[in-house]
């Protein structure tokens, strides 16, 4: 009988965790104001978000053990992100562009690329991660990789500039109209590679 | 008319009974005596997964995971941002530190680990060492999801938590090759159907919480998100002129899914109604699958169906009776 008791605490306390992931998920995306709901709703989700992350241990310091024991459990089980995919909306795509700029004066527009269908999913992933508030620490870093993958293909580059935008498709009307995605910079970085980064 | 006063003792003990029968209840619902048909699905089912994505990422494997300087944006930044959850969570990292003491460079450690997934898919396939294959596979994937963390997408989240589940289940199933070489004991019906459960309530939560968040964006009620996630780059199978065609139909199909997914943990339970839905889960993951190119995620969602809900229940007075004559 105590093999079942066990079972049971455990079973009880992943379903827990469980509920408060995707809890916290879904109250941030009312907080943020991006759902249906009365803007009156967003401080009460606000809240209510705390609570849920508060039972994942994440109003602890990073350094805390329960903090650390909860977040690797949840990651071991794959259920540390809520599973709120496409919702409430279908994220804007992004778009990373490269401009290659050579010794003698000539541009060639490139992106970063991978050889599979499977890896384009992957990278389109990141590309959509990218103007996220919690990877602006990192962003300029990531464009920075991203970029200079493509650099160590075109090693006779002097400078390379990246911009990063979304495109917005059109909808149906527009698009039955004949209209076509438009694309809206966000944010660019200019990079040069040192003398001795090119040997 | 007399009307009868009970002592708070009783009603103590009143309450307390109740509480048992709950318990009970919640006992029997747990562990629900269960063959391992629905072991035997899923072990094959995420053995063609795990086979599957390890040859999707060949081309890329190295390119996604080596250090900076030499892949698409290095593990390094996924890996910080995992060790800032908590250092405890494997990486290639740890691979590769691992190697260096045995001299291997960090594109054999890369390699090695591709190989170690690709061999544990298919051992998991024949049934071959199935709880170290499902430990291995569990483990190497943790690692690539973890290390291209940044990379990572919906299908990942699904592997691990399938393979976490299957690692732990009691594994080698009738049907295994394990099993048919080393002819072990029958595994407890009641453990095979406490696994069974957790998979089917982790389900029940997945489809709840999409289908909610679903419901509380605009585009899902006017067919505005279908036509965007169908339209938009890398996932688009279907050409736009073609859709437009249907545009009437992208409204319905938008609030069908919505409701489809939210009232899953109701309906899939229900014995008269569970054909229907799984039919229309299944159906979904199905186009998702061709219409998206999303393959792994669709499989993935496929098997764990599947292996929840489609494979007949056990016929369980019969299996009580074996389990009792087993223990006599």
């Amino acid at each position: 009988m105590s093999w079942k008791r066990i079972h049971a605490a455990w079973f009880g306390i992943h379903f827990f965790l469980i509920a408060a992931v995707c809890l916290a998920g879904v109250f941030w995306l009312i907080a943020q104001g991006s759902t249906i709901l009365p803007s009156a709703c967003n401080e009460y989700a606000r809240k209510a978000e705390l609570a849920a992350t508060w039972c994942l241990g994440k109003e602890a310091g990073a350094s805390n053990p329960l903090r650390r024991g909860i977040a690797t459990y949840l990651h071991a089980a794959g259920i540390q992100a809520g599973y709120s995919f496409f919702a409430p909306n279908v994220p804007t795509q992004h778009r990373l562009t490269l401009e290659l700029f050579y010794d003698d004066g000539r541009v060639e527009y490139e992106s970063p690329r991978v050889r599979s269908k499977g890896a384009a999913l992957r990278l389109e992933s990141l590309l959509d991660r990218l103007p996220d508030q919690r990877y602006e620490p990192v962003r300029e870093t990531l464009v920075k990789m991203l970029a200079f993958s493509v650099w160590r293909e075109h090693p006779d580059v002097k400078k390379l500039r990246a911009t990063f935008g979304s495109v917005n498709p059109p909808d149906i009307i527009e698009f039955e109209q004949g209209k076509t995605e438009t694309f809206q910079p966000m944010f660019s970085f200019d990079f040069s590679l040192r003398e001795e980064q090119r040997h | 008319m007399q009307s009868v006063v009970k002592s708070p003792e009783s009603q103590i003990s009143a309450g307390l009974s109740l509480l048992q029968k709950c318990w009970q209840h919640f006992l029997g619902f747990l562990f629900q005596p269960e063959n391992d048909t629905w072991l035997a699905v899923l072990r094959i089912g995420l053995g063609l997964q795990v086979a599957v994505y390890a040859l999707f990422l060949r081309s890329d494997w190295h390119y996604l995971f080596a250090s900076s300087g030499k892949g698409l944006v290095g593990r390094e930044v996924g890996e910080a941002i995992t060790s800032f959850d908590s250092p405890l969570i494997p990486t290639f990292g740890w691979l590769v530190a691992l190697g260096r003491n045995f001299n291997m460079s960090e594109e054999t450690v890369l390699t090695v680990g591709w190989v170690c997934l690709l061999s544990a898919g298919l051992f998991l396939l024949l049934g071959l060492l199935c709880r170290p294959a499902a430990i291995a596979a569990w483990f190497v994937h943790l690692c690539a999801a973890e290390s291209g963390g940044l990379l990572a997408y919906g299908a990942d989240v699904f592997m691990t938590t399938a393979l976490f589940y299957l690692m732990l289940s009691p594994l080698p199933d009738r049907y295994s090759f394990d099993q048919w070489v080393t002819k072990t004991k029958r595994r407890n019906p009641q453990l095979l159907g406490f696994w069974r459960r957790v998979l089917q309530v982790h389900l029940c939560f997945v489809y709840f919480i999409g289908g909610l968040a679903k419901c509380l964006g605009s585009g899902w009620w006017d067919g505005s998100n279908l036509w965007r996630s169908l339209i938009r780059p890398p996932f688009t199978v279907v050409p736009p002129d073609l859709l437009v065609r249907f545009k009437y139909a992208l409204p319905v199909l938008g609030i069908a899914i919505c409701l489809l997914e939210v009232s899953y943990p109701i309906f899939i339970w229900i014995k008269k109604t569970r054909f229907v839905w799984l039919v229309c889960i299944l159906a979904m993951h199905a186009a998702i699958g061709l219409l998206m190119g999303l393959y792994l995620f669709a499989l993935v969602m496929i098997v764990m169906n599947i292996a929840a809900f489609a494979v007949p229940s056990a016929n369980t007075t019969a299996l009580r009776r074996s389990t009792s004559s087993d223990r006599q």
